[in-house]
């Protein structure tokens, strides 16, 4: 696949793509650069973040924690090539806030949704609530997606230990609010058998009383009203979740995994990809973030990774070098100097070309696109920067495997 | 070497090693095993992520180590403290009858229960820290001088070390409660516990760690003494050719050179170890700003981290006095 193709994959075709890798490779940066390019290719581009740097929040405008998109001034946009009908806007998901408006929205009465808001366990939980963050950001990406006022969303996924939580942790939720235990914990009534207690299976009856009993008396009464909170909202949630779901399996979905050089092994990397393949995602393309590369493009000279280096090339360098100087600079220590920089950076450049190479055959065997973006010297932290990374993503052409990077 | 700016660490029970993901927590307690283990500790080093990494770290080809852990080097004991197996043990504590245990672990409802639940994961491993704690050898004393705990990385809402807080707070009675307040005692014992917060010399990673410190101070009441930088490169030349990548971009092309790669990519290379070093360098003093801690800094390996080669090398940089780096 060229990188036109994916770029039409990626940024034409969807209305939604996700970034989706481990902690601390870059997601957030490849996200902006991607809704930087669609901006560019004439496409109304929203991204939505979880935790940007703070210099990358300044530049996407993102000051301010709003929970509502905040649009990228025109003229900041036509300096960097964005056509009139293109657009860029972003936003922070205030996770907390996402799901409070959740149970604002599904709460039976006013009374209920109080009641949830202001209890102690809500309180303390509903961002450790396993599956709560991820929920909270596929349900504003869907409403986003329902309001259509852009035509692509680059979702940059939470951080999470487990990179495919995003897609797992909503599903879990649900199973657990309709599990039998929840729904026993929910009717205490029915527990007590003023209902029947046939209803339930008497095991899962014992179940409660020994959890009582491990955990102390009245824990199993917070927790109770705690669920009786999501009691009433459990059949929206369960329909919105399933809608949100099919949206990401289907046709106006594609996904971006994003992987580091050093962060994750390689048998992650490779692992990482195939979990992401059986959860039939419409996957667009590995990119590879931060890669030192060569500067003359391929892999370094063998001169620098291991050959020999001949001390008269180095004093050559060193004449060079002192051509232009007074006669005290220390010519010589400069040539070395430089040349040990220079094995310094080419072993760097061997180190990923090595760390990436499993997932880079993996996703070539599996007739994926993937490419590599440079590693920068600097932060990124402006749009001129982000629109590089773009630059570097889409108009470089595939990248070859490189011949000399055997493991 | 000076054993004593390592001494806090050694004086204490238990060290948790705390961070961002990909900061390299892992790398960081197998290196501060190794380093007590020098000091003539009996060690006990913990992870809780879902993969082992201690073995491939400290031991390359050995088995895994497990719930049950395994001496792994002299002087150093490696587990994994996976959370239903911390709640097994702990039920078979509370319950004494192993047949109820099973009955109740083996319920699908339960695990359902378990596997949404917050918080219990970070309590029961707490807990189950705490236990090793007490334990004792033949002689009456610990059985383990220093406990250090990789722990999980840090995300948002409530971490690791909040939660035996919550819990005390939010449930009145019962075993779970005295459980919880036995480990928040623990957590802020300043005589036994300390927290060891690792970070990279980058700007997203910085101000994640000045927060989670910041948080820990507040909510937690946890004693931090340090914070360890990783990944730092090196000043890349001499001091007084600190400017060599601009030298060598104004040579020609055609200089030359015999074999040597042209002067401008000679200058590229040069060039972006100087921008890693100068990055690196103003994160590192932003560290120590932000949190007031001394920093002990941990160099970037060119090699990546294979095996016991690299943790050698950080375990001699992990001994090496905290620099003061506030202005």
């Amino acid at each position: 696949m060229s990188a036109a193709e994916f770029a039409d994959r990626t940024l034409m075709h969807p209305r939604i793509v996700v970034c989706v890798g481990c902690g601390g490779v870059g997601k957030t940066t490849i996200a902006a650069a991607l809704g930087v390019e669609a901006a560019r290719r004439g496409r109304r581009a929203l991204v939505l973040t979880i935790d940007p740097a703070r210099r990358l929040a300044d530049a996407l405008g993102l000051r301010s924690l709003g929970n509502e998109p905040q649009p990228i001034p025109r003229h900041v946009l036509a300096r960097l090539g964005v056509p009139g009908d293109g657009g860029l806007a972003a936003m922070m998901l205030d996770m907390k806030r996402t799901f409070d408006d959740l149970v604002a929205r599904f709460a039976e009465s006013p009374e209920v949704r109080d009641r949830i808001l202001s209890n102690a366990i809500y309180q303390h939980a509903s961002d450790a609530l396993a599956g709560s963050v991820e929920y909270s950001a596929m349900e504003k990406v869907y409403e986003l997606y329902e309001g259509r006022n852009f035509d692509l969303i680059v979702v940059d996924t939470p951080p999470a230990q487990h990179a495919l939580d995003f897609l797992e942790a909503p599903q879990r939720l649900l199973e657990f609010l309709d599990s039998r235990l929840v729904q026993m914990l929910i009717h205490p009534a029915f527990a007590a058998g003023r209902f029947g207690l046939r209803l339930f299976q008497r095991s899962t009856h014992r179940i409660l009383q020994i959890v009582e009993r491990v955990s102390g008396f009245g824990f199993l009464e917070d927790i109770s009203e705690f669920l009786l909170a999501f009691e009433g909202m459990a059949g929206g949630f369960r329909e919105r979740a399933h809608r949100v779901r099919s949206l990401l399996v289907g046709p106006e979905a594609a996904f971006v995994r994003v992987a580091g050089t050093g962060a994750e092994s390689q048998r992650q990397a490779v692992d990482f990809l195939d979990r992401l393949e059986a959860f039939d995602v419409p996957l667009s393309g590995v990119l590879i973030n931060r890669v030192r590369r060569w500067p003359e493009g391929g892999a370094p000279p063998e001169s620098l990774t291991g050959g020999e280096l001949r001390e008269s090339d180095i004093a050559a360098l060193a004449t060079a070098l002192g051509a232009s100087e007074a006669p005290d600079f220390p010519a010589e220590a400069a040539a070395r100097a430089a040349v040990a920089a220079a094995t310094g950076y080419a072993a760097l450049v061997q180190r990923d070309l090595r760390s990436t190479l499993a997932l880079r055959t993996r996703a070539r065997d599996r007739g994926r696109y993937w490419g590599q973006v440079p590693e920068f010297a600097g932060d990124i932290h402006d749009l001129a920067g982000l629109a590089h990374i773009a630059d570097a993503i889409f108009h470089e052409g595939e990248p070859s495997l490189g011949e000399h990077a055997g493991p | 070497m000076a054993a004593e700016p390592l001494g806090s660490l050694l004086e204490r029970r238990l060290v948790i090693v705390t961070g961002k993901g990909g900061t390299g927590k892992t790398t960081v307690a197998a290196a501060l095993a190794v380093a007590a283990a020098r000091a003539g500790r009996r060690v006990l080093v913990a992870e809780t992520g879902r993969d082992e990494q201690l073995p491939r770290l400290l031991a390359p080809g050995s088995p895994p180590v497990g719930y049950a852990g395994r001496e792994i080097l002299p002087g150093v004991t490696a587990m994994r403290i996976d959370p239903f197996n911390a709640l097994g043990e702990y039920l078979g504590l509370q319950l004494g009858v192993r047949s109820v245990v099973d009955f109740v672990l083996r319920n699908r409802g339960f695990r359902q229960l378990m596997s949404a639940a917050p918080g219990w994961r970070d309590l029961i491993t707490l807990g189950k820290i705490w236990h090793v704690e007490q334990m004792t050898n033949g002689d009456g004393g610990p059985l383990y001088h220093l406990i250090i705990v990789d722990a999980p990385a840090t995300g948002h809402g409530v971490t690791f070390l909040d939660v035996p807080h919550v819990v005390v707070s939010a449930v009145r009675t019962g075993p779970l409660r005295r459980n919880a307040e036995r480990v928040e005692q623990m957590v802020v014992d300043t005589k036994r516990t300390l927290l060891l917060p690792v970070a990279l010399a980058e700007e997203l990673p910085t101000r994640e760690t000045a927060e989670l410190v910041e948080r820990l101070r507040a909510d937690v009441g946890i004693t931090i003494d340090r914070a360890v930088v990783n990944g730092v490169f090196p000043a890349p030349f001499p001091e007084a050719l600190s400017d060599l990548d601009e030298r060598l971009a104004k040579l020609p092309d055609d200089a030359p050179r015999g074999e040597l790669p042209r002067p401008s990519t000679l200058a590229a290379c040069a060039r972006y170890l100087r921008a890693r070093f100068e990055l690196n360098r103003s994160y590192v003093a932003e560290i120590g700003r932000l949190t007031g801690l001394p920093v002990v800094c941990l160099p970037y390996l060119t090699t990546g981290i294979q095996g016991p080669a690299e943790i050698a090398v950080l375990a001699d940089a992990l001994v090496e006095p905290p620099r003061a780096v506030t202005a």
